[in-house]
């Protein structure tokens, strides 16, 4: 019970913040120079179809009419329409949402898990062979700068050796004719290999290097001795009982770098031209395309701050002495 | 905390302090390492005052070699070779040394400073003052600073000037909730008690007692803003939205990529990232090492006081 | 035959400043249902006495000499394997910092069978929790509680639950390390009452640590008096309560506070803790000792015996001298 009210408490507050960001935006947009209709108008239409996108969007009206529109038509889901694509935004990005869903949750899982548990394992062994390895690495995997480390897999793994597809996300020919799901789930596996594997070490680093330190604090905790006072094996003490007691700052910290990984998906993305919400975002704003562009700033926002929710409850759920 | 218990009374404390911390300091070899590499960076963002003495071909932005025409590979004039319309790439990379420390100084400095502030405030004043900022704090914790970067390129041409500030206006969050909890920590102490008793102004105790025992942490911070805002900004101009008079290492990426010599030219691609990496990576390994001097929990057992 | 006999057992702890020699050949030995308490001043090594008993001694840290027989094993010679299978089982112990003592993570009840899961492989989980039922109706926490965790009990309910996980597999011999130091007098008066009342209902032994000779007497039957890491005087409790001859003893009994005559407090003199690095001839506490006299200095102190079961480790001359 007490769980359902703090989901809804945390949802009118990322409403709160998702308006306040909705209405910063729509100054921002306004206060730029130039003309608001050219703007967010595509010029290129004919002179009926501009007229009723004006009309539409209120873009004749005073300011804070102008606002009002702005603000339903948002909740209407009308977000405009691209330049580029001739076509609404929002079928363009909700296009592009999954891709960008799977690319960034399925790195972002793999990682933590992988980071989780040679965290663990580097800290369980302190100064070891092994603890010096895997801490140098995490350091260097960690301080990697994104898009240039993208490029080198890429030209690596992609461009030499030939392994791995340049980009995008599928083969257009196997889609052409009617192939069997199986062999098209191969061939989103292996367009999406390149782009997670330089998600997934980056975000390893961190994970790893935050996992070691929350587990060497935890160590020396006295219900550790407790555990080992009662005979149990190293293994059960390590997992059990260290583990998951050093998870939770890393559970936090998931949460706190969420933004910091929206921003390396977006690089990776465009890198490897996945089309996902990033790679739109910047082609958007390398091409004026202005309603697209704020079309895919928001979405993120809005990822972003669920995210942030699910971030909550699960350390809601894994630490019992925070009960909402 | 131990240091924070005695308050600093004059000159020689703090002296004292630094002479005491710096011999934990450079006895941490991941200190001495990134204190290495980084005077190293330092060298070179120095150097890149002297290339106009070259002469005009060594301009990095709009000096060009008559005689190449196309990229080229290290050779004895350029050590390091040329792009494909014959700048020199050295040129460029020690330019990028200077652009990446004022990027992350100042941008470290403004956010640190920004923190360190309303930290203070916040947790001094407490209450519905405390709540505020806190709030707004969170909300610019979640925002991705490269994606509002792009959304403000898109609407103004940037220079790097506003590029700094926006990534500082972007970082104080987390600054602020360190310096906040360590103000809230103070303020139970009973000196500051003492010194509320004895009538001083909030400001004064603000600025004479509060102040200075939150320095080195903010200090510590810095260090660790420094990358965030270095990577920030690399990954700003690679994408091309950098600011278009200033050559940097994200912007000789941005060159490499879009005119398509990733795959032709290494000596081109490698050293600008290599030297972001690097870079970050001093900047990290200094504020780990200063993270021990700071917090004595952390030293190896054996290692005393 | 005694259940546990310790003989010149010596335990240092490597330091930047060098080796502290903690625990300084000490022997001493207890029948099986007895009980055995250790009193001495803070850092006079109660506590690394109790984890040597353990195999719980830090990495910094070992055994310099001696040997631990329980029953025919000798624990010095233990590996990692043979510790474990032995811990929880044959000796258990109860923790100086038992407010933390408890993982925050995982539930009671699942804490205290996991002590029994493990030393009974073969035992039906089921079979497992109704053990856990009968040992919290043992140290009385109620039934509904058994679920919680730990974040939801009181002090007093955790150094319970975290007997309760001492004597989960009924094992031979319990350490209590000072189990009461952080609880306020009334719970402190019940919990000893508690483990007054199990030791005898089980018939195991106890080892009873603490620096509060008064606590001590109060809960065993044998008590040792510690200082500098060695053993200065052994006794039954009577003997050393009532008539204490080692100085030492008699100074921790005159440290309680009390009043002179003109009603004022008496504060107890501050010695100052013995040097446990370098080994110096003579007795370590002759530098606070108010009886000492020359040999003190610079002779090594023998046992002397007062009757069959009080000893105490000094000079004839001092101990006689009144
Ligand atoms: N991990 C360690 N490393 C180095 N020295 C230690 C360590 N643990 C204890 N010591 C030293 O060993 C001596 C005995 O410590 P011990 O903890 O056994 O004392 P104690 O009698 O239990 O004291 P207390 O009543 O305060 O619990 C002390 O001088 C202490 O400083
Ligand atoms: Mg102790």
């Amino acid at each position: 019970m007490k769980t359902k009210k703090f989901i809804f408490n945390k949802l009118i507050e990322i409403t709160i913040l998702f308006f306040i960001i909705l209405t910063i935006l729509f100054f921002l947009f306004r206060a730029a120079p130039g003309d608001p209709i050219t703007r967010m108008v595509d010029p290129n239409l004919t002179p009926e179809d501009i007229q009723h996108l004006i009309a539409q969007m209120g873009l004749d009206q005073p300011a804070w009419k102008q606002y009002i529109i702005y603000i339903k038509n948002f909740f209407t889901g009308n977000l405009g329409h691209s330049f580029h694509y001739g076509a609404p935004v929002s079928s363009i990005i909700l296009n592009r949402m999954p891709c960008t869903i799977l690319l960034f949750t399925t790195s972002t899982l793999l990682a933590a898990f992988v980071g989780v548990f040679l965290g663990k394992i580097a800290a369980w062994k302190k100064g070891s062979r092994l603890d010096n390895f895997l801490s140098i690495g995490a350091l260097l995997c960690h301080t990697l700068f994104i898009p240039w480390f993208a490029l080198l897999v890429l030209w690596i793994l992609a461009y030499k050796v030939g392994w791995f597809p340049l980009g995008g996300i599928i083969s257009p020919e196997l889609w052409i004719w009617d192939t069997s799901i199986f062999i098209k789930v191969l061939d989103v596996l292996h367009h999406m290999f390149l782009p997670l594997l330089t998600l997934f070490i980056i975000h390893l680093g961190s994970y790893l290097l935050l996992m070691r330190s929350s587990m060497l604090g935890v160590i020396k905790e006295e219900y550790i001795i407790t555990a080992r006072a009662k005979g149990l094996s190293d293994k059960v003490i390590r997992d059990k009982h260290a583990a998951r007691n050093a998870a939770l700052p890393v559970i936090t910290s998931v949460g706190l770098s969420l933004a910091f990984s929206i921003n390396g998906g977006a690089l990776t993305e465009q890198i490897f031209t996945w089309p996902g919400i990033g790679r739109e975002l910047i082609f958007a704003v390398s091409n004026n395309d202005y309603p697209l562009a704020q079309a895919c700033f928001l979405l993120i926002t809005a990822v972003v701050l669920i995210a942030n929710l699910i971030v909550d409850l699960l350390y809601a759920y894994m630490d019992p002495r925070i009960k909402y | 905390m131990k240091n924070t218990k005695n308050r600093p009374e004059n000159k020689n404390h703090y002296v004292e302090r630094f002479t005491k911390g710096w011999a934990i300091y450079i006895k941490n070899p991941m200190g001495k390492a990134g204190l290495i590499i980084l005077l190293i960076f330092m060298l070179m963002a120095i150097a890149s005052f002297f290339v106009p003495l070259l002469g005009p071909v060594y301009d990095p932005m709009t000096g060009a070699d008559p005689n190449i025409t196309y990229s080229t590979g290290p050779s004895f004039q350029h050590w390091l070779g040329t792009d494909f319309i014959g700048r020199d790439l050295f040129v460029q990379l020690l330019e990028g040394a200077k652009v990446a420390f004022i990027v992350g100084l100042s941008c470290a400095f403004i956010s640190v400073v920004l923190g360190t502030a309303i930290g203070m405030i916040s947790g001094y004043a407490g209450g519905i003052i405390d709540t505020l900022l806190m709030r707004v704090a969170d909300i610019f914790m979640v925002l991705p600073s490269l994606v509002i970067l792009l959304i403000l390129a898109s609407l103004w041409e940037l220079s790097i000037w506003v590029i700094i500030f926006i990534i500082a206006i972007m970082r104080w969050p987390s600054v602020s909730r360190i310096i906040r909890s360590q103000t809230l920590s103070l303020k139970s102490r009973p000196f500051i008690e003492a010194s509320r008793v004895a009538g001083a102004s909030n400001f004064r105790i603000i600025f004479k007692h509060i102040m200075p025992n939150v320095l080195p942490l903010a200090f510590l911070y810095m260090t660790f803003r420094v990358t965030s805002a270095i990577l920030v900004e690399a990954a700003l101009s690679f994408l091309g939205f950098g600011d278009p008079g200033q050559v940097s290492w994200g912007m000789m990426l941005q060159w490499v990529w879009s005119s398509g010599h990733m795959f032709q030219a290494p000596y081109w691609l490698l050293p600008p990232g290599i030297c972001i990496s690097l870079l970050t990576l001093s900047f990290y390994m200094l504020g780990r090492a200063m993270d021990e001097v700071l917090d004595p929990r952390l030293r190896k057992e054996g290692e005393g006081e | 035959m005694a259940l546990l006999r310790v003989e010149n057992l010596s335990v240092g702890y490597k330091s930047k400043h060098g080796l502290i020699h903690a625990v300084n050949n000490i022997s001493f030995s207890i029948e099986k249902g007895r009980s055995l308490g250790f009193v001495g001043e803070s850092g006079c090594g109660k506590t690394t006495l109790g984890m040597t008993l353990m195999g719980l001694l830090p990495e910094n840290a070992s055994i310099l000499q001696g040997d631990i027989f329980f029953n025919d094993d000798n624990l010095a010679g233990f590996n990692d394997e043979k510790w474990r299978t032995f811990r929880g089982k044959e000796i258990s112990m109860i923790f100086q910092a038992a407010m933390n003592a408890l993982n925050p993570v995982i539930r009671v009840d699942e804490q205290i069978a996991e002590v029994i899961a493990i030393h009974n492989p073969q035992m039906p989980r089921t079979q497992v929790f109704d053990q856990v039922k009968k040992i919290f109706d043992l140290v009385e926490i109620p039934e509904d509680r058994l679920r919680d965790f730990p974040h939801q009990y009181s002090g007093g309910m955790k150094q319970r639950a975290i007997i309760a996980m001492a004597l989960a597999c009924a094992p031979k011999l319990i350490i209590a390390d000072e189990p009461t130091t952080a609880l306020d007098v009334i719970v402190q008066d019940q919990i000893l009452k508690e483990i007054k009342k199990i030791q005898t209902a089980l018939n195991t032994s106890l080892i009873f640590i603490s620096h509060d000779i008064a606590v001590v007497a109060d809960v065993c039957r044998d008590i040792c008096v510690m200082y500098g890491g060695q053993i200065v005087e052994k006794g039954n409790r009577e003997e050393v309560f009532q008539s204490p001859r080692h100085p030492y003893t008699r100074s921790l009994l005159e440290s309680f506070l009390t009043l002179d005559s003109n009603g004022d407090i008496k504060v107890p003199e501050i010695r100052e803790s013995p040097d446990l690095i370098t080994i110096t001839g003579g007795c370590s506490f002759a530098a606070s000792c108010k009886k000492k006299c020359e040999k003190c200095e610079n002779r090594n102190p023998g046992w002397v015996n007062l009757s069959s079961t009080h000893q105490a480790l000094c000079f004839e001359e001092v101990i006689h001298k009144d």
